[in-house]
């Protein structure tokens, strides 16, 4: 018996929430959303270490010319020097390594690699002598070329300088 | 009669499941706002490379987003910096006060812990773009990031 008058007692003090007012507030929450969602763009990076631009250095212990049997201008340098020039309109017009031109951005990536993977040489940074005039875009080609060449130790090439040309 | 008829025909409908889902919904929304694209110029045209690698600071570093119109402009938060060298200054103080949080004996002059992230527009010439470089060089930043938009693979 006093079970039954329980039941009943709970059967009359049933709650019903009112869910619609808590309903039209979710909705407005969820417009403000919707109305204020900006899919950031997809980017990528290339990840660089910039030391400020210093003399092409010669590595430890040799003085330039002091080595009377070496005939390679390259050896015992440790920055590869890459220049990069610019048409009025900002595009490459010529490449170079060192004092030597180079005809396309091919060549140019062929012998960056070669040239980084050879551990006599022992190149570890790069300087690109860029054109004031040259495009980012441009200057971008370059970057990536430099960024995707490996050192003797199998990691890539990040170090970079850049000096600016007045032209 | 009628009145009847209408009070026992009276349809609730259940709101708890629409309840739920706009609940789901709204959880969505809030997981995938992101307030660092407030950062980003989106006017901005990054070129196109090949090696552009996807950005992983590892939550580790601290982040200097710069935008770079193609005319030179220095855009942060929407507003053109007209002093680059002043702003540049003033943040470079602020890594330096972070850095000697964790590492007392840090003075001006050292490496800075901040990656200096780069969005130049495409036509930028480099005139310009250095400009911003070397300022930040000579203020001790030397982790930088420069932005660009991955070739599609395929």
């Amino acid at each position: 018996m006093p079970r039954r008058r329980r039941q009943r007692r709970r059967l009359q003090g049933e709650v019903e929430l009112n869910l619609a007012a808590m309903l039209d507030m979710a909705f407005q929450l969820l417009a403000f959303f919707i109305l204020t969602f900006k899919p950031s763009p997809i980017e990528g990076q290339v990840n660089l270490r910039l030391p400020p631009p210093h003399p092409v250095t010669a590595t430890a212990g040799e003085q330039a010319g002091s080595d009377t049997k070496n005939t390679n201008p390259l050896q015992g340098m440790s920055s590869l020097v890459i220049s990069v020039t610019a048409d009025a309109g900002g595009r490459i017009n010529s490449l170079a390594i060192g004092e030597t031109p180079v005809a396309n951005m091919g060549l140019l990536a062929t012998q960056v690699q070669q040239m980084f993977a050879d551990p006599t040489l022992g190149f570890d940074q790069v300087i690109i002598q860029v054109g004031s005039r040259v495009r980012y875009e441009q200057l971008m080609q370059v970057i990536d070329i430099c960024t995707q060449a490996k050192l003797p130790s199998g990691e890539f090439l990040s170090r970079l300088s850049f000096v600016e040309l007045p032209m | 009669m009628s009145a009847i008829l209408s009070s026992d025909a009276r349809v609730e409908p259940n709101l708890t499941p629409i309840l739920d889902m706009v609940f789901q919904l709204i959880t969505f929304f809030m997981l995938v706002v992101s307030f660092k694209s407030a950062a980003i110029d989106q006017r901005l045209r990054l070129p196109v490379i090949g090696s552009a690698r996807p950005v992983d600071t590892r939550g580790t570093d601290d982040l200097l987003v710069l935008n770079v119109d193609a005319d030179g402009n220095l855009v942060i938060y929407g507003e053109v910096k007209r002093d680059i060298r002043r702003y540049i200054q003033q943040e470079a103080q602020a890594s330096l006060l972070l850095a000697k949080q964790s590492r007392r004996e840090a003075q001006a002059g050292d490496e800075l812990p901040t990656t200096v992230v780069i969005r130049a527009d495409c036509d930028t010439p480099f005139t310009l773009l250095n400009r911003v470089l070397v300022v930040c060089q000579e203020n001790g930043y030397r982790k930088f990031a420069l932005k660009a938009t991955p070739k599609p693979t395929g």
